[in-house]
């Protein structure tokens, strides 16, 4: 089910009057239901993945029953990596499989060896690589004994399955959601209508931002053969705004819903787009797989602790993990080892945590120096962008090369110049937005806060209306379903 | 909780005025390209204006043609009045059987008709009808039945154009308009076919493509189909003459024959007749008046020979 689809507009309305008006005095019954709804929401996709889900469930809730009682350091060691084996290997049989044999042909038949291996045509399981690290982090954390084991079924099983999340993060540790399953939820009105605004927000970037710049992204790096130098530069733009609208937008809808059902979610995103330097990004873009990987990954690997060899292997191998988590596909990994180059650039500098707040706080306008980083910034994580959109590495480089040629001093020409124009000056309007709440979760936490009710309606409605004006007709996923 | 619920209720009630209201305004008053998803346009192309106008004041027929742009250009009323037919020609640009099931149900009892060529072309199966609505929606009353295709449709266009368009009716903001017969190349005819001037097509080459059911528009297809059948209408179901390369272009074509034959008579035109593409035809898709008359005039034999 998709959150921008009218399924969902009727689906969340009726879990939400079961959950706070008839089952509201029984918190095993709740959580019952969220399993229920999440299954029902997971479902709508195709039923026969709900086997999958249930199988990690399963699996993972007798794996910290075992490590929970399990005193034997080497015994509980194999139990984590019984877990984890069972887990990667659902995930790299549905996302990788096909990638590693094609690969593994390639390289023999590079060294005169010809095989034949078969790839399958394997329909990859909406959700599951945020999943399996969702409850991969329980088991660690219990093997790590940061929590316990839990005993409820049902409340681990939620915790799994929980849908606002399930299909695209926030990646939830164990450590933060699963005690919000044990605990009685009260209605709470500040936090439920706080919910509703951020999926308002989040159905804006989503709809508005996302799903527009993909249809001139999209038209641009489909026939990029034929584009000039400065189409493909506004190209590579629009996708920047496009991926940051969608995944992020999913995110504030995931948070929000959340938010109705009495549950706090990480925060995913942090206005990425006014970082000043690419480690800041990093702390600002999708923030629960940086710390994931910070936390299960790059510490056990000794982190930024040792020399810098250590260092720079450590770099690489996180970003380039990150990048194959998002797909399997060498653009993904180069996209992934180009940001370790620009961290690396940092790390090794000594300059990867000089900008811990966010830019210009407390003040309306950034210093010129700041304005200077930030589009800096920017303009490298567009570059990026273009490896983690491009269809191939072969395409990438073309796209490139397309930029940095006579053409890009040319005016761009659209097929349809009106709708390209509405779409720069919606986006224009979008960051301005974002500018003003930078300070908050979300943009618009705190926008309107101390207008009457009448204008703060007007405010709301009018995001209404413009998704309504604005929308593309045809529906579009989420593109981070694809991961 | 209780305040919670009242709140939203009535946001959601604001909202709903709130929106009602800008966007007439906003369709009111700003450009075409400032308003992509309101698309109200009384009088456009295909005469479908002068068609629905002529509709409702023309009587009982003998025949009446159902279908999309192939039907109000290949069947030309004249030529059907020649052999002593009265017929209407209820084509739209587009049209899927989900709009041809709204204009049955406001028109089929005043034509009354005793035959109905229904002209079933792959794309009519596909398409989401969205483009089809919006003729619909400006330029005829709209009744509960639009509502109902919106909803079938549940498209955000569909949706706004029709919010506007009633809104619009209701406040009565439509002055009654005068439709040139004549627009650019195409020439109403009285009974609806629109006569386009003399070309000729370049035959191209057009990529393959396969044709694919909408649930939703098959389930259409079948209701319209049972109501002839209740009403006694006889029904014949036929696939207009194309150009070969618009043709050939689908790769299931005879999956396509097999469906539409098993819902009445059949005749698929572009395994009976030959035409040039390039002397019959205007366009990739329509008969010039020459293959306008070749066609009609076999139709005509079939009928008579059954």
């Amino acid at each position: 089910m998709l959150f921008n689809s009218i399924d969902f507009a009727i689906f969340l309305p009726i879990v939400f009057i079961l959950y706070w008006f008839v089952i509201n005095k029984n918190l095993k019954l709740q959580n019952a239901m969220l399993v229920v709804a999440s299954y029902v929401f997971y479902g709508w996709w195709d039923w026969r993945f709900l086997s999958l889900i249930t199988f990690s469930i399963v699996v993972d809730y007798f794996m910290g029953i075992l490590l929970g009682k399990e005193e034997n350091q080497k015994k509980r060691k194999l139990l984590l990596w019984v877990s984890i084996f069972i887990n990667l290997g659902f995930l790299g049989f549905f996302k990788y499989y096909n990638f590693f044999v094609d690969n593994f042909v390639a390289a023999f038949s590079f060294f005169g060896q010809d095989i034949k291996a078969n790839t399958l045509n394997i329909i990859l399981p909406v959700g599951i690589s945020f999943y399996t690290f969702q409850t991969l982090s329980y088991t660690i954390d219990v093997y790590r004994r940061k929590i316990e084991p839990t005993k409820d079924f049902i409340a681990f099983a939620a915790f799994v399955s929980f849908f606002p999340q399930l299909v695209a993060g926030p990646i939830e540790r164990a450590t933060n959601l699963l005690p919000q399953f044990y605990k009685k939820r009260f209605f709470n009105y500040s936090k439920a209508v706080d919910g509703m605004r951020q999926i308002l927000w989040g159905l804006f970037k989503k709809i508005i931002i996302a799903d527009n710049c993909a249809e001139f992204a999209n038209q641009i790096f489909n026939n990029s053969a034929n584009m000039s130098g400065s189409m493909l530069a506004l190209g590579a733009v629009f996708f920047a705004f496009q991926i940051y609208g969608d995944f992020s937008g999913y995110s504030d809808i995931a948070i929000g819903t959340a938010r109705l059902f009495g549950f706090n979610l990480m925060q995913n995103f942090n206005f990425p787009y006014f970082s000043r330097d690419i480690a800041e990004f990093w702390r600002r873009w999708h923030i629960s797989l940086s710390t994931w990987f910070r936390d299960y990954l790059y510490i056990p690997l000794g982190g930024s602790r040792g020399g810098t060899l250590m260092k720079v292997r450590n770099t690489f191998i996180i970003f380039i993990v990150s990048g194959f988590w998002h797909g399997a596909n060498w653009t993904f990994i180069i996209w992934g080892a180009l940001n370790a180059i620009y961290f690396l650039l940092l790390l090794l500098t000594n300059t990867n945590r000089t900008n811990i707040e966010i830019v210009a706080k407390g003040k309306i306008f950034p210093s010129l120096k700041e304005t200077l980083f930030m589009l800096i910034t920017f303009g490298l994580t567009v570059f990026a962008w273009i490896f983690f959109r491009a269809e191939n590495i072969e395409h990438a480089i073309s796209y490139i090369s397309g930029i940095f040629s006579s053409s890009f001093f040319t005016i761009p020409k659209f097929e349809e110049t009106a709708r390209a124009i509405t779409t720069m000056i919606l986006v224009v309007i979008f960051i301005l937005i974002e500018w003003s709440g930078r300070e908050g979760q979300y943009a618009i936490e705190h926008l309107g806060e101390k207008w009457y009710r009448p204008l703060r309606w007007i405010f709301y409605a009018t995001i209404i209306f413009l998704i309504g004006m604005f929308m593309p007709t045809s529906e579009s996923p989420f593109i981070y379903f694809q991961f | 909780m209780k305040r919670f619920i009242l709140n939203t209720v009535l946001f959601l009630l604001f909202a709903s005025i709130f929106y009602i209201v800008v966007l007439n305004l906003w369709g009111y008053y700003l450009p075409q390209s400032l308003k992509p998803n309101i698309n109200y346009r009384i009088g456009s192309y295909g005469h479908m204006y002068s068609r629905l106008s002529e509709v409702k004041n023309y009587g009982e027929v003998d025949i009446l043609f159902l279908g999309s742009s192939h039907t109000y250009r290949g069947f030309d009323t004249r030529i059907f009045a020649e052999k002593g037919y009265k017929t209407f020609n209820l084509g739209s640009s587009s049209q899927t059987p989900i709009q041809t099931k709204v204009l049955l149900h406001r028109y089929l009892d005043r034509l009354n008709p005793k035959l109905v060529i229904f002209e079933v072309y792959p794309e009519a199966f596909s398409l989401d009808g969205v483009e089809a609505s919006l003729d619909i929606i400006a330029n005829d009353k709209n009744d509960f039945q639009s509502i109902k295709m919106a909803f079938i449709i549940n498209n955000i266009k569909t949706y706004n154009t029709l919010i506007y368009g009633l809104t619009r009716e209701l406040l009565g903001l439509n002055s009654p308009l005068i439709e040139d017969t004549i627009k650019r190349a195409d020439k109403y005819v009285s009974g609806g076919f629109v006569e386009r001037e003399m070309g000729f097509y370049q035959p191209e080459k057009i990529e393959e493509k396969e044709i694919v059911f909408q649930d939703y528009q098959l389930k259409a297809f079948s209701e319209i189909v049972e109501k002839f059948e209740e009403k006694g209408i006889e029904l014949i179901l036929v696939y207009a003459p194309i150009p070969r390369p618009t043709y050939e272009r689908y790769t299931n074509a005879e999956y396509f024959d097999s469906v539409m034959q098993g819902y009445a008579t059949y005749y698929n035109f572009n395994e009976m007749i030959s035409l040039n593409d390039s002397l019959h035809f205007y366009d990739s898709h329509h008969l010039n008046q020459n293959g306008v008359e070749i066609f009609n005039e076999k139709i005509i034999e079939l009928i008579e020979s059954r």
